[in-house]
């Protein structure tokens, strides 16, 4: 991640929350539908992508996040090197995958902004700007869901109990963070 | 606020999605030899009935897929949810 500049520079605590960004994590944006991008995928990252719906696969350094049937995010579960934007995943997987046309392969690093949200009270702050019914995606560990958070379009992975990531636009970041601050401290 | 069942993620609130217009309307298979009229037929007219009508919708703000639907527009119930490319069911 080269020139970074983010407009999140402290972490927020309030009672049962708490919200900090993590970066550089490495994202990648993989779409494919053949067979063979599902087994050079699994090839390369060592892990099956998830298909069945809002859920999320692991292994021990990557988590692969799924959008729609045909697309992916994949992440990098340890904070990648601030000196760099470029990763060996992501090279052995453009050249096996986009250069053969069996799919897409998209660096999206420094589109999204990954922010971690942890505490009892996360549910009840994605409740006051969300429409999405969170029951049973909070009991669900590795459940993910794309929905809208103070209209904005956002990603999120339950991690485990009362722990989140969301994934926003960088250019919505600075705004949805002053949100969720102004929201948290009123619970 | 209602719900609508994204066939590829399931029951979700209104706001995340976005109506496109009328469903299974077919290209001609050769422009050229149409006129203007049957041309002007086929881009811009719509039946827009008040009763059931079968549409296309897309979930903008979650998996940004485009699927159909066959909905009441009289009440606004949804009686369907299927995949693009599935056959309408029988009206």
């Amino acid at each position: 991640m080269l020139n970074y500049n983010s407009p999140i520079n402290k972490e927020i605590k309030y009672n049962d929350i708490s919200i900090k960004e993590f970066s550089p994590i490495m994202k990648l944006n993989l779409r494919g539908k053949k067979r063979e991008f599902f087994t050079t995928v699994g090839k390369h990252l060592d892990m099956i992508l998830p298909t069945e719906a809002n859920t999320s696969s692991s292994s021990s350094k990557l988590t692969s996040i799924w959008l729609s049937p045909d697309e992916w995010m994949v992440i990098s579960n340890e904070i990648a090197k601030k000196d760099t934007n470029k990763y060996d995943v992501e090279e052995s997987l453009y050249n096996d995958i986009s250069k053969n046309n069996l799919g897409a392969v998209i660096d999206v690093t420094d589109h999204f902004v990954m922010l971690e949200l942890e505490g009892k009270n996360i549910y009840e702050l994605f409740a006051s700007g969300s429409p999405f019914n969170f029951n049973e995606f909070k009991e669900k560990k590795g459940s993910t869901t794309q929905t809208l958070l103070n209209n904005i379009d956002v990603i999120i992975q339950n991690k485990r109990k009362n722990l989140v990531n969301l994934f926003v636009r960088r250019s919505f970041s600075e705004h949805l963070y002053s949100w969720i601050n102004d929201s948290a401290s009123r619970l | 606020m209602f719900i609508i069942n994204c066939p590829y993620c399931g029951e979700r609130d209104h706001q995340e999605f976005k109506a496109g217009g009328e469903a299974h309307i077919e290209r001609p298979k050769q422009p050229t030899e149409l006129s203007d009229d049957e041309w002007a037929e086929y881009l811009f007219m719509r039946k827009n009935i008040k009763g059931v009508q079968f549409e296309r919708w897309n979930h903008a703000h979650g998996c940004r897929k485009w699927f159909n639907m066959v909905r009441d527009t009289s009440n606004d119930q949804i009686i369907l949810t299927y995949k693009m490319g599935e056959k309408p069911p029988a009206q």
